[in-house]
């Protein structure tokens, strides 16, 4: 029988009182005596060669310690991807050509605000305007205005200009499958360009101490941004110090190196000073990076019962003018396709398009909830054509505990089934399903509707820097000490971090310290922006618990003369079982290690590695390898309110039902639930980067419009436990961070879809598009009278 | 965070104040709330070099007077015109439409007048202008406009977004003016140009001082109605009011105005069809289509013409069908 | 408009700085600034509380909200000079020593932060709310805090925070 007193607890959050007293220290808190501050001069135009700049009158102006081009930079390209195939693509500031709006061209550092702006505004350049090009069907055609060359790979093969990346995959003969269908159609689903919306803009502070660099910066995993940052300065690792700050939000926005983050490296080196950079909301919503917009077509054929035969999917990605994570997208698309439905036959590409945008990053879901509309949406259809219910068509095609995947991965104790099962006895969707629409009411212009859709998600891959450490040092007290490289930026890493090593060391919370996220300080970690951390570095903190306790109860069994499996753990004192009397406490029994083993002062050391059989990560380009241990699995459901007159829709209430093997803290699961539902809203109804000429016309939170308070719809969730915590023992617990603003944006759409008869096709779900479905539907109606 | 430095000047009335802009000529504006003007000085889209605050001078809390009408000083918070019981109970349209301003803090620093003199906004030109647009477009000055390039220099389609000014209109409201030659007083309405490039028809030195709302007379009625994304927060994709009499039927419109808001330079109104709703009963469905289509909504922040006529049409049927209601209520 | 040419003087001038007194949770301090310096600068680099959040320095986020004589207020787009006399207060002001008070202790109970960045302009726009409206709705609640956006939560657990704080029949969620 499993007693925890820790894990499995809906604890409070550790770093909750430094956040509501104002005391936690967040990039903008830093201040460090004699910093200047720094400011980015960016490219007004969308393409466009550099002729010339001339730095001479901002130098020059009074208060000016530092201007840099590239010329100042040692030349080293960083890309959000550097593998062979896709090696790094990108400088740190432009050179010769600039390929976006807002690209970082020059930067100053002055003594302060107003003097680094009027620097900026000294600076002469001249450019030579490039044609420029935005729509990604048009980047690809033959003689379309050249960003950068197309991947050798593609080019190869296909005349397509513009590719920085494709991902190819498939199985089966899908052909020969739809020719086996009983019901076959093809669909074409857009997504829009959106943003993370993080409230913390990126602040980034640097310090050149003579040798050394300190470097406090917005961030989703100090490793990764310290392996860049000292890349592209020439730096070995250990110059590079990426110190602790909380992170005020990030979304996927904060992982990958910024600009302003080498130039403040690089001007704090030239300048002998610390140096700030603060992007202001307009050059985030700008110049920043943004998510991905990607186009789904899609062909599925079905048997008549419901049953997938095949699928071909392709896939656009508009990953603007570098690499970034565009090529990654194109292949997460895929895994998100395969992961939740068996698909017999499957035929996948995914083309990365380069156009003259801004760079795109991860943004929570990472394509997940793009690629989950388009296939949820459909099957929804189908569904109806063949006459199946929606719950019927998916528990036939869901996935199954114990399934070997096409990538050999394994869905192990996946919970699907159940998930769509108590959905649906929760919500009773199937009862609810269609009823406005068979029988509308007839006083109101008010539709409800209820919609389904589901997602898997990985929990962690590999990608550098692919492993965690924990360090825990037992203090001779008997309280302990966590060093993690793990990152909290919201989700509760550390405090999930402590109960776990509350658990198995038998402490209480209090007891335990942890220090996190320090590049010098603390072990390496994956960082937060995988989905990786509760299972990663969560079982390498219970493994450097575990490894603390062995040599407790080693040294405790030479003390009381037991064998060490005669001893537990209580309360900070180490008990005999056969002899409950026979007890030392914590303090007593490290004493006794540092008087009789050298001065062993208990230090347990915890790894862990996510596949660790597998060499490396899988390949972006045909999807082989392994890509995760764990798939996260839910099904969310989605009611609606539509006002047939306005077209204004709204979700009333969402319910999630997931399975993430074992909830570490469910009040900290609930709050990941909960946000996640809120920014499917807003990817649902509210939010869009809106462009004119590779230009940002909405650059602040009032026509960015992120949810408010107003916007809150019921959210209850519901997990499906398919693992059990137990002390000792490894476990593999799930993601529940991103995948979940995926299928409710399914739902969504296909509540919508119930409560009008308006099928959509892209995002966002805009009054204006539900009202020219329902004119096109009474004109549809009109016409069949 | 303002990047350029000017002066500031806060006067002990508003008699100083319009002397100080008298004297200071272009450069200067006016401060009240701020949360107009200082985000807008903060992307320098206005670059005054003096500011005159108004925080020096405490407003007068509304009142009734002996002919019945409410005097409501300019300087009064958006918050007090919530909380105001005289407001709440005498007009309680005005307290609704100041209820769905922006949000709270905006509420509790802005005033009456800042609200009624905002400036119009513009996807483009509510923007920092560094790297983005650094073209300067008609309203900034320039030779171009980036939205509408079709639009010629005499031509502005930014939008003037008060949710209080149509209100005050319907409500026959009057503005008390204070410039450097005395008080003048003009129709509510009055103080629109209907030109987005120059939107009020205020002299350089002139404050708006008073709002005074005229009573309201037996057996009427009103509908508002705010347009918005987020129910909260946000600038109005379009705002709908409406205010009439019923005859002593309790049938009969004896007159209606009808205002909108957000979708032109100024507010918009549908004169044509308010006429013929004088003395008629009123039907509606009918009505609200012909108020939708005779005004000319202007696209902006990402609203097209065509949603905005629609949401207007639907809009103004449902606040037409309260506003006959509040009415007959009042019989 | 005028294109501005020097950035650090009015009509060939350097502006004038100004001596302000003003009360910063309890303790009066005396500041001197240009006029262009927002609160929200004043109170974060002048006199170094760090708590108030710069989120947009343009008023449309709420994480510069304080308390102006009782009143929130964005501290972002008010100008350091228009706040001279007032009584403010900070989310420092919040807690007694490492006593949190019951509404930092909801917002803990509830799980009403994150990231903690939203954290202290919603802690003010709700004490502003409590000390006007002790029994809020949750109409009253939506209005009082339309203001201040959260990314991270969704804002159920905010509100039911506040309801926790003011008694009205929410138990605390975490443990």
């Amino acid at each position: 029988m499993n007693h925890l007193r820790h894990v499995g607890k809906s604890v409070k959050r550790k770093d909750g009182p430094d956040k509501v007293t104002g005391r936690a220290m967040y990039c903008q808190d830093v201040k460090l005596p004699g910093m200047l501050t720094g400011r980015i001069l960016r490219s007004p135009h969308p393409h466009a060669k550099i002729v010339s700049i001339d730095l001479g009158k901002a130098k020059a102006l009074d208060g000016v310690k530092g201007v840099i081009t590239v010329e100042d930079t040692k030349g080293i390209k960083h890309g959000f991807v550097e593998t062979p195939r896709y090696p790094a693509d990108q400088e740190v500031l432009a050179r010769d050509r600039v390929v976006h709006v807002g690209e970082e061209i020059a930067a100053v550092a002055a003594i302060d605000e107003v003097t680094a702006q009027a620097a900026l505004e000294l600076i002469e350049i001249e450019y030579e305007i490039l044609p420029p090009v935005f729509d990604p069907h048009k980047a690809m055609r033959e003689g379309a205005p050249e960003i950068h060359p197309s991947h050798p790979k593609v080019a190869e093969k296909e005349s397509y200009a513009n590719i920085g990346g494709k991902t190819e995959s498939g199985w089966g003969d899908v052909e020969q499958g739809f020719a086996d269908s009983y019901y076959v159609r093809e669909d074409r689903y857009e997504s829009h360009l959106r943003t993370h919306g993080y409230l913390e803009p990126q602040v980034t502070v640097a310090q050149w101490e003579s040798d050394k660099l300190n470097v406090w910066t917005s961030s989703m995993g100090a490793f990764n941004k310290r392996a860049k940052l000292a890349k592209v300065l020439d730096l070995p690792y250990s110059s590079v110090r990426v110190h602790k700050a909380y992170v005020g939000g990030a979304f996927g926005g904060k992982v990958d190196l910024y600009s302003h983050e080498y130039c403040a490296a690089r001007l704090s080196m030239l300048t002998g000073r610390p140096v700030r950079f603060v992007a202001s909301r307009e050059e985030i919503f700008s110049a920043y990076r943004h998510g991905q917009p990607l186009v789904v077509e899609i062909k599925t054929g079905v048997k008549k019962d419901g049953t997938l035969v095949a699928q071909e999917l392709r896939i656009i990605n508009n990953s603007g003018a570098y690499r970034g994570s565009g090529v990654v997208v194109v292949f997460l698309a895929w895994g998100f396709t395969m992961a939740p439905y068996r698909v017999p036959n499957l035929k996948y590409e995914g083309y990365s398009v380069y156009t003259n945008y801004t760079v795109r990053a991860p943004q929570r879901g990472h394509g997940c909830p793009q690629v989950r509309f388009a296939i949820e949406s459909q099957l929804d259809t189908i569904a109806e054509e063949i006459g199946v219910n929606p719950i019927d068509i998916r528990l036939r095609n869901a996935r199954v505990a114990d399934e070997e995947l096409p990538n050999k991965d394994n869905t192990h104790e996946a919970g699907l089934q159940d998930c769509i099962k108590i959905a649906a006895e929760k919500t009773d969707l199937v009862a609810k399903y269609g009823r406005d629409r068979k029988s509308p009411p007839k006083d109101s212009s008010i539709r409800h509707g209820i919609g389904i859709g589901i997602s898997a998600y990985m929990s962690g891959t590999l990608i550098y820097p692919n492993g965690s450490g924990v360090i825990i040092k037992m203090n001779d007290d008997g309280s302990a000490v966590v060093l993690t490289g793990a990152i909290d930026l919201g989700q509760g890493a550390e405090t999930i971090i402590t109960q776990i090593v509350a658990e198995e060391l038998s402490l209480e919370m209090d007891d335990i310290k942890i220090v996190s996220s320090d590049t010098d300080t603390t072990p390496q970690d994956i960082g937060a922006w995988i989905s990786g951390l509760t299972y990663v570095t969560g079982n390498a903190a219970r493994q450097a618990a575990t490894n603390a306790r062995v040599k407790l109860l080693g040294v405790a069994a030479e003390q009381m003369n037991v064998t060490a499996d005669d001893l537990y753990l209580d309360n900070k004192e180490i008990i005999s079982q056969s002899n409950p009397d026979n007890r030392l406490s914590y303090q007593q029994v490290i004493a006794a290690s540092v008087a009789n083993h050298h001065g062993d002062t208990v230090i347990g050391e915890g790894f862990w590695r996510t596949m660790r059989d597998e060499p490396n990560h899988p390949s972006l380009a045909t999807t082989k390898g392994r890509w995760t241990e764990n798939y996260a699995y839910s099904a969310q459901t989605a009611e609606v309110e539509v006002d047939l007159d306005t077209g204004e829709a709204k979700l009333v209430k969402a319910l999630t039902v997931h399975d993430c093997g074992f909830p570490i803290n469910p009040g900290l699961v609930k709050g990941q639930i909960d946000g996640q539902v809120s920014m499917a809203l807003g990817h649902a109804f509210m939010e869009e980067i809106l462009t004119k000429d590779g230009y940002t016309l909405n650059t602040s939170w009032l026509d960015y419009r992120m949810p408010t308070i107003h916007n809150m719809a019921e959210s209850e969730d519901a997990d499906v436990i398919t693992e059990q915590y137990e002390v000792g023992q490894s476990y593999r617990t799930k993601e529940v961070g991103e995948g979940l603003v995926s299928g409710i944006l399914a739902a969504i759409a296909n509540a919508i879809y119930d409560a009008t008869g308006v099928r959509l096709h892209s995002t966002p779900f805009s009054p204006e598009k539900i009202l020219k479905g329902l004119r096109e539907l009474e004109r549809q109606q009109k016409a069949a009278e | 965070m303002i990047l350029y430095d000017f002066e500031y000047e806060r006067p002990g009335s508003l008699k100083e104040a319009t002397a100080l802009l008298n004297e200071s000529g272009d450069g200067a504006r006016l401060l009240a709330g701020g949360t107009d003007l200082m985000p807008n000085m903060r992307v320098e889209v206005v670059t005054p070099s003096l500011l005159v605050s108004l925080s020096g001078i405490e407003p007068a809390a509304p009142e009734k007077r002996a002919d019945g009408s409410i005097k409501i000083d300019a300087l009064t918070k958006l918050s007090d015109l919530v909380d105001d019981e005289l407001i709440k109970s005498e007009l309680p349209m005005l307290a609704e439409a100041a209820h769905t301003v922006a949000g709270n803090q905006v509420r509790v620093m802005g005033t009456l007048g800042g609200n009624l003199c905002q400036e119009t906004r513009c996807l483009y030109y509510n923007q920092k202008h560094d790297y983005q647009f650094v073209e300067p477009c008609y309203k900034r000055g320039g030779d171009c406009c980036f939205p509408f390039p079709g639009n010629d220099h005499n031509t502005c389609w930014s939008v003037y977004m008060s949710d209080i000014a149509p209100v005050l209109i319907a409500l026959d409201a009057t503005l008390e003016i204070l410039g450097p030659d005395g008080t003048r007083e003009i129709p509510m309405a009055d103080l629109f140009t209907g030109d987005g490039l120059n939107p009020f028809t205020l002299g350089a030195a002139e404050i708006v001082q008073a709002v005074i709302v005229p009573p309201l007379p037996e057996r009427f009625g009103w509908g508002y109605h705010k347009t918005t994304v987020r129910g909260g927060l946000d600038f109005g994709t379009a705002i709908i009011v409406i205010a009439l009499q019923l005859a002593e039927d309790g049938e009969t419109c004896s007159w209606a105005k009808i205002i909108y808001g957000a979708v032109g330079q100024g507010p918009l109104r549908p004169t044509t069809t308010e006429i013929s709703m004088k003395s008629a009963v009123l039907d509606p469905p009918l009505i609200a289509v012909a108020a939708s289509q005779e005004i000319s909504p202007l696209p902006h922040h990402g609203f097209n013409k065509g949603y905005l006529r629609e949401n207007i049409r639907v809009y103004t049927e449902r606040s037409l069908v309260r506003a006959i209601a509040r009415a007959r209520d009042k019989s | 408009m005028d294109q501005i040419t020097d950035r650090t003087t009015v009509n060939g001038k350097k502006s004038r700085s100004r001596v302000l007194e003003m009360s910063i949770n309890g303790e009066t301090h005396e500041i001197t600034v240009k006029p262009r310096v927002m609160l929200l600068e004043a109170i974060r680099d002048k006199i170094g509380l760090t708590g108030t959040k710069d989120g947009c320095e343009s008023g449309t986020c709420g994480a510069c909200t304080v308390l102006v004589d009782g009143q929130p207020t964005l501290s972002c787009i008010s100008l350091a000079v228009e706040n001279e006399g007032k009584d403010i207060r900070t989310v420092e002001d919040l807690a007694d020593g490492d006593n949190l008070n019951f509404l930092q202790e909801a917002f803990l109970d509830q799980g009403g932060t994150q990231c903690g960045f939203c954290t202290p302009g919603m802690l003010m726009s709700a004490t502003a709310l409590l000390e006007k409206n002790p029994k809020p709705t949750r109409d009253d609640i939506n209005k009082a805090l339309e203001g201040n956006l959260c990314r991270c939560t969704g804002y159920n657990s905010i509100v039911d925070s506040i309801l926790q704080a003011s008694d009205q029949g929410v138990k605390p969620r975490l443990l």
